[in-house]
């Protein structure tokens, strides 16, 4: 299936999550800068947070690409039929003797129909 | 043996492999950099950053394979191993650039 509206708002969500949980980090820097603590580890909803926005943008890159084509060379024929194979434009006759017949003329088709 | 002959001459469609790898690497690459920009808002130092690369290729080889189907990726692929192994070190250095970008943002700055 190609890329789908649900796909790209997969993919933006999972930036989004990214942007905040960056912007979450760095108020916690703030934080301890100002509180002269030092820096051991992230809060883990911070954590959880940029993990899970991780996964959701490769998940969402990956379905935005679109399908893969099969490899092996007979699968795009398989489809088509062998009408479409024997059409050869450059044999089309089209100054054939029929226009030169006295039965079939274009004033004879007109009478008849 | 006759049978094991006429395995070995697979005609593969050259343009259906480009477009496929096309895809991986796109993919691959982005993975990188935004793999790269969650390890810089983690905060990784040192190894773990590089394990952390590990763990983040390896989870989205897996998410390859199982979107090209566990049974059916040998219609879309010709090894798996490549999928994972091809230009990892030219990903590691995106990743090296996201990654120390990303940390100086947010918890140098």
């Amino acid at each position: 299936m190609p890329a789908t509206f649900v796909h790209r708002s997969i993919l933006t969500i999972g930036f989004l999550s990214l942007f905040h949980a960056a912007y979450s980090a760095a108020q916690h820097r703030s934080y301890l800068r100002l509180n002269d603590l030092d820096f051991t580890h992230l809060p883990l909803d911070i954590f959880i947070q940029a993990l899970g926005a991780l996964f959701i943008i490769m998940y969402g890159v990956l379905n935005i690409t679109g399908d893969f084509k099969e490899i092996k060379a007979s699968a795009e024929l398989e489809n088509k039929s062998w009408e479409t194979f024997r059409n050869i434009p450059s044999f089309y006759v089209f100054n054939h003797r029929g226009g030169k017949s006295p039965a079939v003329t274009k004033t004879s088709l007109e009478e008849i129909e | 043996m006759a049978n094991k002959i006429k395995n070995e001459f697979v005609a593969y469609s050259e343009p259906a492999i480009r477009t496929n790898l096309s895809i991986v690497e796109y993919c691959r690459t982005s993975v990188a950099a935004v793999s790269g920009c969650t390890a810089g808002v983690l905060g990784l130092t040192g190894l773990y950053g590089a394990l952390f690369f590990v763990l983040a290729v390896t989870t989205f080889w897996f998410m390859l394979i199982f979107k090209a189907g566990i049974d059916s990726w040998k219609k879309y692929f010709i090894s798996r191993k490549s999928l994972l192994l091809n230009g990892i070190f030219g990903h590691f250095f995106t990743y090296i650039l996201c990654w120390t970008f990303i940390y100086g943002m947010v918890h140098v700055y």
